[in-house]
């Protein structure tokens, strides 16, 4: 047993015990009687003192009662604890899972404030160095935080106050969890060169108290002796439903319409039959019902497996927008009912027209949604830094019309008449009259467009490579192709379009439309706006020092101001949810955080730690302790003292 | 004389109802030793005397001996009177009467009860013709009437024992030692007490003791002594030296109070006893007229 306080304790020992004995000796306010005559009670008293020892020792006896009634209270504020962890001067280094799991809430209110509750007893218990005591002999205790990344709360200090600010500033995340960041971590600054250079003998390592749920993504990676680790387990069940995986497309076919693709897995034991609701920036697009199949019980070499099903959604929406799928269905984690994905419009694009003026191409382009048209000669274009071009695709399509270019940038091209050297189309010469007799319908660039009528005085004979795709025929060589070479895409139409009657059929601005769309769909991948928690969000192209408003889950809006590069990047993205970025109140920029982790989404906490090699059980039940507390038996043997002191001095009143 | 007995029975009245006083004119002061009185009359004495001496007249009660009824007196006013003859009366009664302030706690009950039992003594001795000395003692003597003698003393000893006041500390023995040098010839000596003396009352009392003197200690004690009912924690306070004694009341305590209360008493009897003197203990719970008409006639103090 040692005193956490003992100190304290004595120095209101100091104080009380002395009181205790004045308070004796004064204690009695005496009630004055006048009598005729205290003759007779000062011999009664004397035959009480002389004829009655034990009424002698009755009076003492209350005074030991009061005497160990004060001892008991004294050694309780003392505050002596039965040491469980070997000597004094103990380091302790407290991992606190903060990851996506921990904010189940089969343990109320959640696991994560469950586990802060039990560090915080942990920390209570601890020996602490007490008042006066100039050499600091208690124990020492870090704080670390950890999902993906780790954070230390705190370093080793034996200040519980400062402990427990520390616990308390524990924010739920909606990480996975990794404990070898924390480890490391935690190692380092065990190992803190200020011990070395004090020539002080190497520090003994610091006990690892682990509170999770053991769904822990690395645990088989970590390499820490078994007897150095407490794992408390936190949590009960392993009630949960949840989607882990979703992805929403815009068909290449058809760019307005939306495809949702989600994976609801079911981690309980029972079937889960329950309804998913597909939203579209905040109105209900589809509820359907779905059953969930239970988990399947793994044997000791294969894991639980889920219960899965997937399904699909489809709907027409051309512009932007949040597509929320959510699984409504209580359980425990809530983390993973709900997905999100954003959707994009199809691209705004910005067109090079090279030509020598032409009136029916630009006018065509102009119909088009796009959003920049440059023009260019022939030699302008070549005159152009292809390197630039090609680096940073300033123009997502380039038209090239009736122009053989000296080199090729890197771009998506519409070409009319002659095709560009170096893509192995081989031209033999030019024809005349021709007609069209078949063209690919169903093919995205030619979806509506009626070629029935189109003729053509004159047109380039194409030779096209094998894998090139025709997509509209004329009587003797291919009208319309697609191919692809050295990393660009033609679309070639070998006809000057003044020498047909294509112009004046609505077929041609149809094809216009479809092929802008088709190639601006292969211009480059969009920038992710699907991330997962942690991840950090990144805008770039803005004006340096803007003010940028930003929303998040859970917190309102905010201002960030751009860095000089233009550029903004948040990091703090620990929450699923829908985060927003709005330079300016028309341009809002929306991120998706899903959890979309199965490891988190499995909540059944583990009954054990497989470390490499090791087997760590878990604690669970008792909080975990350095020391039992021992002053409630204390206060309770005190209030036993005074029961027992007021019997004895009642039995003392008593006629 | 009709007019002052008047105004002494007024202010005795106080003291004692008119009832009980006309039944204490019945009694009589009786001397055991019976001692060298010049007699003839109420008293018999072991020596004749020779010449009888008028000395008065009192109206006749119940119970006088008719041999001393003035019968010239019944001739000329149909109405009984007896003789009484100054050598009859030579028993002195010398009543010792406590005034300390002890008598006066814990109540006035007490003190009523000793005045109340000396003015009936007092009246009985007066009423009998018999020489009677009052003194009331606190620290020493505080007041006094001495050789009075008939009915025309009452008024005097009513104002003695109404108006001294009871206050002071008691001595005894300095009282015992005035009281034993200021009597004269022989008779019968009552002190009416508490006896709560803390020097004693031995000292005083073998003072009294010796001599022509019978002598009746009559010890007042009030239920409140004999059988206290206090609790809790007290500081008792003298009420004569202001000494106080802390007590926490208690079973044992209150035992060994009564049993001390009982040893003190029995003491005092002890100590009257082995001297020849008589020892009355004299509860205020019982009325001073029971004690007076029964209990003193009983032990042969009064007849």
């Amino acid at each position: 047993m040692q005193f956490l306080t003992w100190t304290l304790g004595l120095a209101a020992a100091v104080v009380s015990i002395p009181l205790l004995l004045l308070l004796y000796f004064l204690k009695l306010k005496r009630t004055e009687q006048l009598v005729s005559s205290t003759l007779l009670w000062k011999r009664a008293i004397q035959d009480l003192q002389v004829n009655a020892p034990f009424q002698r020792l009755r009076r003492n006896l209350l005074l030991l009662l009061q005497m160990l009634t004060l001892l008991a209270i004294l050694l309780a504020l003392a505050g002596p604890v039965a040491s469980l962890f070997a000597a004094k001067g103990q380091r302790y280094v407290v991992l606190i899972d903060r990851s996506a799991s921990m904010n189940a809430t089969d343990v109320r209110p959640s696991r994560l404030a469950a586990a802060k509750a039990g560090a915080r007893d942990f920390i209570e218990s601890i020996n602490t160095r007490a008042f006066f005591q100039l050499q600091e002999s208690g124990d020492k205790v870090m704080v670390v935080a950890f999902d993906e990344r780790s954070k230390v709360m705190c370093n080793f200090t034996s200040d519980k106050r400062q402990l427990l600010a520390a616990i308390d500033a524990i924010e739920p995340g909606d990480g996975r969890s990794k404990l070898g960041e924390a480890l490391t971590v935690a190692n380092a600054f065990a190992q803190s060169l200020g011990d070395e250079a004090n020539n002080r003998s190497p520090l003994a390592p610091a006990q690892v108290i682990l509170y999770s749920d053991g769904r822990i993504a690395d645990v088989d990676q970590i390499a820490i002796a078994a007897e150095g680790l407490v794992f408390h387990k936190i949590g009960t069940s392993s009630h949960n439903a949840g989607l882990i995986a979703m992805q929403a497309r815009r068909s290449y076919e058809n760019p307005d319409e939306v495809t949702v693709f989600t994976t609801a897995a079911n981690y309980g034991p029972q079937p889960v039959a329950c309804d998913i609701r597909l939203g579209l920036n905040e109105d209900v697009l589809s509820v359907r019902t779905i059953t969930i199949p239970a988990r399947t019980a793994g044997t000791d070499e294969t894991p639980d497996e889920p219960g899965k099903t997937a399904m699909e959604f489809s709907f027409l929406h051309p512009g932007s927008g949040v597509v929320e799928v959510r699984l409504l269905y209580e359980d425990d984690f809530d983390r993973d009912d709900a997905v999100w994905a954003i959707l994009t419009p199809p691209r705004q694009l910005s067109v090079l027209l090279v030509t020598e003026g032409n009136p029916v191409l630009e006018s065509a382009l102009k119909a088009c949604p796009i959003s920049r048209l440059d023009r260019a000669t022939g030699s302008e274009f070549d005159a152009m830094d292809h390197g630039i071009l090609t680096a940073e695709q300033p123009y997502d399509v380039i038209v090239l019309d009736n122009y053989v270019p000296a080199e090729i940038p890197k771009c998506r091209y519409l070409v009319f008449g002659r095709p560009p050297k170096g893509i192995d189309v081989v031209v033999p010469g030019q024809l005349e009259n021709q007609m069209i007799v078949d063209w690919r319908s169903r093919h995205a660039v030619m979806k509506y467009v009626n070629m029935a009528t189109l003729f053509a005085a004159k047109t380039y004979q194409m030779i096209l490579p094998r894998e090139a795709e025709v997509l509209a025929e004329f009587n003797e060589t291919a009208a319309v192709s697609l191919i692809q070479r050295k990393g660009s895409l033609f679309l070639l139409a070998g006809f000057d379009v003044l020498d047909t009657n294509w112009p004046f059929e609505p077929s041609f601005i149809l094809f216009f439309y479809n092929a802008l769309g088709y190639l601006g769909m292969q211009a480059g991948a969009v920038e992710s706006r699907q991330l997962g928690p942690g991840d950090p969000i990144l805008l770039e192209g803005l004006d340096s020092y803007q003010e940028v408003t930003f929303e998040s889950p859970g917190i309102s809006r905010q201002k960030i101001q751009v860095d000089p590069n233009g550029s903004v990047r948040l990091a703090n993205t620990d929450k699923v949810g829908v985060y927003t970025l709005m330079p300016d109140e028309k341009n809002a920029q929306a991120f998706a955080v899903n959890l979309l982790d199965s490891q988190e989404s499995h909540i059944e906490p583990a009954e054990e730690l497989v470390l490499s090699g090791e087997i760590v059980r878990a604690e669970s039940g008792q909080s975990i302790r350095a020391g039992i507390p021992l002053w409630p038996w204390l206060v309770l043997t005190a209030l036993v003292l005074v029961i027992v002191e007021w019997m004895v001095y009642n039995s003392k009143v008593r006629i | 004389m009709a007019a002052a007995m008047g105004t002494t029975q007024r202010k005795l009245s106080d003291l004692l109802d008119p009832g009980f006083m006309a039944r204490l004119d019945a009694l009589d002061v009786l001397s055991h030793k019976v001692l060298k009185g010049r007699l003839q009359g109420e008293r018999r004495s072991k020596r004749r005397g020779q010449s009888v001496e008028f000395a008065d007249h009192r109206p006749y009660v119940a119970g006088d001996d008719l041999r001393f009824v003035d019968w010239n007196i019944y001739g000329r006013l149909d109405q009984l009177f007896l003789k009484l003859f100054l050598e009859e009366q030579d028993l002195t009664v010398h009543l010792l009467v406590d005034a300390s302030a002890s008598v006066g706690m814990p109540d006035r009950e007490k003190n009523t009860y000793i005045r109340k039992l000396a003015a009936a003594m007092g009246y009985i001795s007066l009423a009998g013709n018999n020489r009677v000395t009052i003194t009331l003692f606190g620290d020493g003597i505080v007041g006094q009437v001495a050789n009075m003698r008939g009915r025309a003393y009452l008024p005097r000893m009513a104002e003695l024992i109404l108006n001294t006041p009871t206050e002071g500390t008691s001595d005894f023995d300095k009282a015992c030692r005035q009281a034993a040098g200021s009597r004269v010839g022989t008779g019968v000596m009552i002190v009416v007490s508490d006896f709560l003396f803390k020097e004693g009352y031995e000292s005083g009392l073998r003072r009294l003791i010796g001599g022509q003197y019978e002598l009746y200690a009559m010890q007042t004690l009030c239920p409140q002594e004999l059988e206290p009912e206090l609790a809790g924690d007290l500081k008792l306070v003298d009420a004569e030296d202001a000494d106080s004694s802390e007590i926490t009341v208690s079973a044992a305590l209150l035992k060994y109070y009564k049993r001390n209360v009982t040893a003190y008493c029995n003491g005092l009897k002890d100590f009257c006893v082995r001297r020849g003197a008589t020892y009355v203990l004299a509860n205020t719970s019982t009325s001073v007229e029971l004690m007076v008409l029964n209990y003193l006639r009983r032990i042969q103090l009064l007849r």
